[in-house]
């Protein structure tokens, strides 16, 4: 029976977070702090050819102007993945060539951060405008070239043609496609469409730095990933990563959008080459802008089934725009295929073909889904299109042909990230307990008969119910690390460091669950140190899905070393084997004891203050590392039901349930937050969510105001119920839960929207214009907006 | 961005408000929302802030409601919360911009600058308000007037704003907004005179549109000695043209439409309240 | 120049520009629990109570408030005194990423003096100038809730 996991224990930074105690990267001031501002670049596509900098430079206050005139050109990718990254080396830090609108012109540090914005202005600066490219449709083969003749490279074998505008290449072929296409009952082919989005953390992306006492540099930065940090500055701002310590605070969310490294290196060198602490911060503007996005996408899907529902071929085809950066292009493109296909892996013929291109555009990158979302959106409709022209029940559908445990997908080995992937079984599953306990609590199987003739009838508001199922993965397998080292306090508590990366998911939390259910000692008694390159030891990072499932694994294998070492000592109190022994309640008792026997115990404080003063002294200490030979996938089943205006065009949710198998849920509570929270922003993307560009190129709606943010006010009931399984190569059963929930809304709303109108969503957002054309049947441009 | 060097003053008087603000450069300042919109502002020398002129009362005096110019939409919304004539600006304050701004933003702010949050001139129009303005040009406007004229931005401050309780008055509005927290897209606010079932008066005014506002001059024609009868209404409302713009989401086709629908959602709501 | 600003019950003496913003001038004064998240007054992480009432503290310029009280987060409980609404929020994971928990815990608190019983409705509408991307906001309004029970519970009013 556990105590300390699968329990809603209390974030161990909660109080101090909403009492306004704790402190974010913005919150840290230095002596003699020097203030960054940017410049960015004003066209989608142009070539400097002067930057003249004499009026900032003359400016009382200014101390430093960096821009390629002073900072060394080196290629790099600002995506913060494992070494070598899979993504393209094509972005410089100040460039000539200015690639979309926001890109990097320069930075001025001054004394005030009035005074370095007010430089910005001085600062003259000549383009040759050249003909952009905004249409990611036409980017491949077109005669604009964003990375011409750059020196652009991928840094592992991969596809790269920046020749023809393209930054990555996914295909995976399995079977015969053509073939089983052309002899199946039925085919279908359509296309859809989803837009970029913004992350939109409440935090905006910022750094600061400083020469330590012994001159060297200590950043600390809204960043998941403090190690790639550490390195990207050191390759980038040319400084040995011995003199780096980066160190992530508090971060005010991140979503995928901090797994880039944006600010850091100049930070970096305008405090390496004044020798004064420096701080840069984004605008919400430029936070919209010139960080990084979700990627938008046009997914094409061609399928072939037959009668009873069986699917004999299915063709995922993708176009990713990657934007003027290729960062996560490939791998976000390959997890398109990837964590979409397996889901009904007894489909005999699949091919998955997708490439990444280059437009004058803000640059994708990470963004929570990460290519699933991108793709459930059609994936979840072609299903829902095959049950209705086939009369199956979608719930029945998914619980049939959904992966089983004990069952694999030849996607897991054919799809990796820059290489092959993984085979591998599924072990752990819930899905059809999902589905059932979710088609119970949305009312399912009732709202589809009470609403079968909405399609049909005239009222303006229209009801009608869908759902999705999903899946999506834990940790990149055979390639992501992460550690954790632990040692003994003579009271019996321990310190738990970890490289990994609480972004408010309240990982540190649950890290500290999991030590405290190995050594059967409470939470309280686990002080957690995360995330500082030079105390804590290396974890890739917080992304994929990955630090309950990857990192929690380091941190019990690091707390049974800790386990043994206790016993051993507690043994030699005691006078009684090793294996007599266990923890329990912070003592080490003798197990099983007779009925009358006293029970024979040590404490933990007792055992380490023997070991640090008196008895064969160590340190209690352990370290682990833990590396996964898979990616377990979490499941999820998502239902909705709406009411469409058909005079307004206006979609209202009524209800949103979600049943989620994450595993083991080591804190519940928190699970359930993660799920929620991606829940609403699945639904803002949806049905809000977009970027609207000006033809030059601008972001025109680049504010919470203009974007579309949903308030408390805005969101439907939701429940959320979390339906356990055990997950094997998991800490106490955990698999992951941080993004998948956020890929249900797309595919579920559409679907509901069908079966309250009859009709088909092939573009997102559902904004009310548009969904009023598709009621209408109007024929929709071709070319997205 | 205002100038670091900027002057502050705050006047105990609004005639030394007027002689501050006549000088080059010198701007009000009340709730300061529109004065923090991102925009340069290097040429503002001065704020005259209107804090001590004592100008955030609301009181209704016989038959007539004055709200000062320092009042914000929070104090009119709980002023209205009671008071059945002004429903219709409670209904538009009450869900202008959040709570927090609701605080901030002033009306004779929201009525000299017509900020992208404030939802305030068309149920005033609608109730053919009227502003006491002092400095230049000093006198009592109808806000129709003042708002069409070139007195907004010129060197004045605005008093107050007086809004007469009719009888026989009946009124409703609408505000096309998808979100909660975002801009207006477009109100509609309409104030009917009706009498044995029979419009005796109409004002109808759109904000959201081309020029600031609207006011829907054929609409309210066919309304006036007519009865609102649901094919009056399809009718009016069919022939309402308004010039709205295309944004970054919306055309002015769709626009228009969903006003067309607001409006006669408006009209019959009235018409029920009428009988 | 410095002035003297009223902040949770003290007076201090801070640094202003005249041209700052509330959030500016507390937050270089060392009131960093008021977050800064978009300073377009549109986020709702800046907000402070100005004589009692929740602000955008970006939309407010430092120089226009004079004598008048500011309660940041801090002002309403800390971490060695915490307000039952801190309590909940913390408790109930309402607090994921925390950037907007203190602009949060003030409009909450704000609403509770107003109306010690709201509905749900009541308060995801006293919520609607705060942003959140983390939560969903359910949770938030779960702890709001619950404060709301456990107030009353205590026949108390808000400590502050």
């Amino acid at each position: 029976m556990s105590k300390y996991v699968n329990t809603s224990v209390e974030k161990v930074d909660g109080l101090a977070l909403v009492t306004g105690e704790e402190y974010y990267t913005n919150d840290f001031t230095f002596d003699g702090m020097l203030h960054i501002s940017v410049l960015h670049s004003p066209y989608p596509y142009a070539v400097i050819e002067e930057i003249d900098d004499s009026g900032a430079k003359a400016m009382e206050g200014v101390v430093e102007v960096l821009s390629f005139k002073n900072v060394r050109e080196i290629l790099y990718t600002t995506a913060g993945q494992g070494y070598p990254e899979p993504s393209p080396y094509d972005t410089v830090l100040f460039g000539k060539v200015m690639r979309f609108v926001g890109d990097n012109v320069c930075a001025v540090a001054a004394e005030t951060k009035e005074i370095a914005d007010l430089a910005l202005k001085k600062i003259k600066v000549r383009y040759k405008q050249l003909k952009p490219l905004l249409d990611f449709e036409a980017s491949e083969g077109s005669p604009t070239i964003v990375h011409d003749k750059d020196g652009s490279f991928p840094k592992i074998p991969v596809f790269h043609d920046p020749a023809k505008n393209i930054a990555a290449k996914v295909e995976a072929d399995i079977g015969q496609f053509d073939n089983a296409l052309e002899h199946s009952e039925h085919r279908l082919d359509h296309t859809f469409y989803v837009p970029y989005a913004s992350h939109c953390a409440m935090e905006p992306h910022g750094a600061v730095s400083y020469l330590d006492r012994r001159g060297r540099l200590v950043i600390s930065s809204t960043t998941q990933v403090p190690f790639h940090v550490r390195r990207i500055v050191s390759a980038v701002a040319e400084i040995p990563v011995s003199k780096i310590r980066v160190i992530k605070p508090r971060i005010g969310g991140g979503f995928g959008g901090k797994q880039e490294v944006l600010l850091e290196p100049i930070v970096a060198l305008v405090t390496w080459r004044t020798k004064r602490p420096a701080k840069l911060v984004y605008s919400r503007k430029e936070v919209f802008v010139s960080t990084r996005t979700r990627h938008q996408y046009r997914t094409r899907f061609r399928a072939g089934f037959n009668r009873d529902g069986s699917i004999e071929a299915l063709h995922l085809d993708a176009l990713e725009n990657s934007g003027a950066y290729g960062s996560h292009a490939l791998t976000v493109l390959a997890n398109a295929g990837s964590k979409t296909l397996p889901l009904l892996n007894k489909i005999p013929n699949l091919r998955f073909t997708g490439k990444g291109v280059y437009t004058n555009l803000p640059v994708g990158g990470a963004y929570r889904g990460y290519g699933a979302t991108e793709s459930y959106f059609g994936y979840g409709q072609v299903i829902d299109m095959i049950c209705e022209e086939t009369h199956n029940d979608i719930v029945e559908y998914y619980k049939k042909w959904s992966i089983k445990s004990g069952e694999t997908s030849p996607i897991f080995r054919a799809l990796g990230e820059g290489k092959e992937g993984v085979a591998m079984n599924v072990t752990s599953t819930s899905l059809n307990e999902c589905l059932d306990l979710g088609a119970r609590l949305s009312g399912w199987y009732e709202k589809r008969k009470q609403h079968a003739h909405s399609a049909a009838s005239d009222e303006r508001f229209r009801r009608g119910i869908g759902m999705a199922a999903l899946m999506q993965g834990s940790a990149i397998p055979e390639i992501d690390m992460a550690s954790a080292y632990m040692k003994m306090n003579d009271d019996g508590s321990f310190n738990l460091l970890v490289g990994a990366t609480d972004l408010g998911t309240g990982s540190d939390t649950v890290l500290a669950q999991i030590a405290s259910e190995v050594l059967d000692t409470p939470v309280e008694k686990i002080i957690v140190t995360s995330s500082d390159t030079d105390h804590t030891p290396f974890d890739k990072g917080a992304y994929a899905s990955s630090t309950t499932y990857l990192s929690g694994h380091a941190v019990k294998k690091c707390a049974e070393e800790i386990k043994r070492q206790i016993l051993v000592v507690g043994a030699d109190i005691l006078e009684l084997p090793v294996g007599e022994l266990e923890i329990e309640d912070g003592r080490v008792v003798k197990k099983n004891p007779g009925r009358n026997e006293e029970v024979p115990a040590v404490s933990l404080a007792e055992i380490c203050q023997s070991s640090l003063y008196q008895k064969r002294q160590a340190q209690i200490q352990a370290t682990a590392s833990h590396v996964s030979p898979k990616s377990p996938p979490p499941f999820a089943a998502h239902f909705v039901e709406v009411e469409v205006d058909t005079a307004t065009g206006v979609i209202k949710l009524l209800n949103y349930v979600a049943t989620v198998d994450c595993g083991t849920p080591i804190n519940p509570t928190l699970a359930e937050g993660q799920a929620q929270g991606a829940i609403v922003n699945g639904i803002s993307y949806a049905l809000f969510e977009d970027y609207h560009f000006s033809p030059q190129g601008i972001l025109l709606n680049d504010t919470f105001g203009k974007y579309g943010m949903l308030t408390a006010c805005d969101i439907p009931p939701i429940t959320v119920k979390l339906v356990a399984s055990y997950e094997e190569s998991g800490p106490f059963g955990a698999k992951s839960v941080s993004e998948i929930n956020i890929n249900g809304a797309l595919p579920a709303i559409a679907n509901a929207f069908h079966h309250a109108t009859g009709k088909r969503l092939f573009r997102a957002p559902f904004t009310p214009e548009y969904v009023l054309s598709v009621l209408e049947g109007k024929k929709e441009r071709r070319s997205p907006r | 961005m205002l100038p670091s060097n900027i002057q502050w003053f705050f006047p105990s008087k609004s005639s030394e408000a007027i002689r501050l603000i006549r000088k080059k450069g010198f701007i009000l300042h009340a709730g300061g929302t529109k004065i923090l919109e991102p925009e340069p502002r290097g040429s503002v020398k001065a704020l005259v802030d209107i804090s001590g002129l004592g100008l955030d009362y609301i009181r209704a005096a016989g038959s007539t409601v004055r709200i000062g110019a320092g009042s914000t939409f929070a104090d009119i919304v709980e002023f209205c919360r009671t008071k059945e004539k002004l429903i219709l600006l409670r209904d538009c304050l009450s869900h202008a911009a959040s709570n927090p701004l609701r605080n901030r933003i002033t009306v004779g702010g929201s009525l000299n600058a017509f900020p992208m949050w404030s939802n305030l001139y068309a149920p005033l129009l609608a109730l053919d308000a009227s502003v006491e303005i002092v400095g230049a040009r000093s006198g009592i406007y109808p806000l129709e007037q003042y708002a069409d004229s070139n007195i907004i931005g010129s060197k004045h401050l605005i008093k107050e704003v007086r809004v007469a309780e009719t009888k026989g008055v009946i009124t409703a509005a609408r505000t096309f907004r998808i979100l909660r927290f975002e801009y207006p897209i477009f109100t509609i606010a309409a104030a009917l005179g009706i009498k044995k079932q029979t419009v005796r008066s109409a004002r109808i005014f759109v904000t959201g549109v081309r020029r600031k506002f609207a006011r829907l001059v054929s609409v309210e024609k066919m309304l006036v000695n007519n009865s609102l009868t649901d094919e009056l209404i399809v009718k009016a409302c069919d022939r309402a043209s308004m010039e709205f713009v295309q944004d970054y989401r919306f055309s002015p086709a769709y626009k228009e439409r969903i006003a067309r629908l607001y409006l006669s959602e408006i009209l019959r709501e009235i018409g029920g309240a009428g009988k | 120049m410095r002035a003297e600003f009223t902040v949770n019950g003290a007076k201090r003496l801070l640094d202003v520009n005249p041209n700052e913003t509330l959030l500016q001038v507390l937050r270089n004064g060392g009131f960093t629990e008021v977050k800064s998240g978009c300073q377009e007054g549109e986020c709702g992480a800046c907000l402070v109570l100005l004589e009692g009432k929740p602000v955008n503290s970006c939309q407010v310029l430092a120089m226009s408030v004079g004598e008048k009280r500011i309660t940041t987060v801090k002002g309403i409980g800390s971490l060695h005194a915490p307000h039952i609404l801190q309590k909940t929020f913390a408790r109930m994971g309402a607090d994921q990423c925390g950037f907007c928990s203190p602009g949060m815990v003030v409009a909450a608190y704000s609403l509770l003096k107003k109306n010690p019983k709201p509905t749900r409705e009541e308060i995801a509408s006293a919520l609607d100038g705060n942003l959140c991307r983390c939560t969903g906001y359910v949770k938030i309004v779960d702890a709001v809730a619950r404060a709301a029970e456990e107030l009353a519970k205590e026949g108390g009013e808000p400590h502050v």
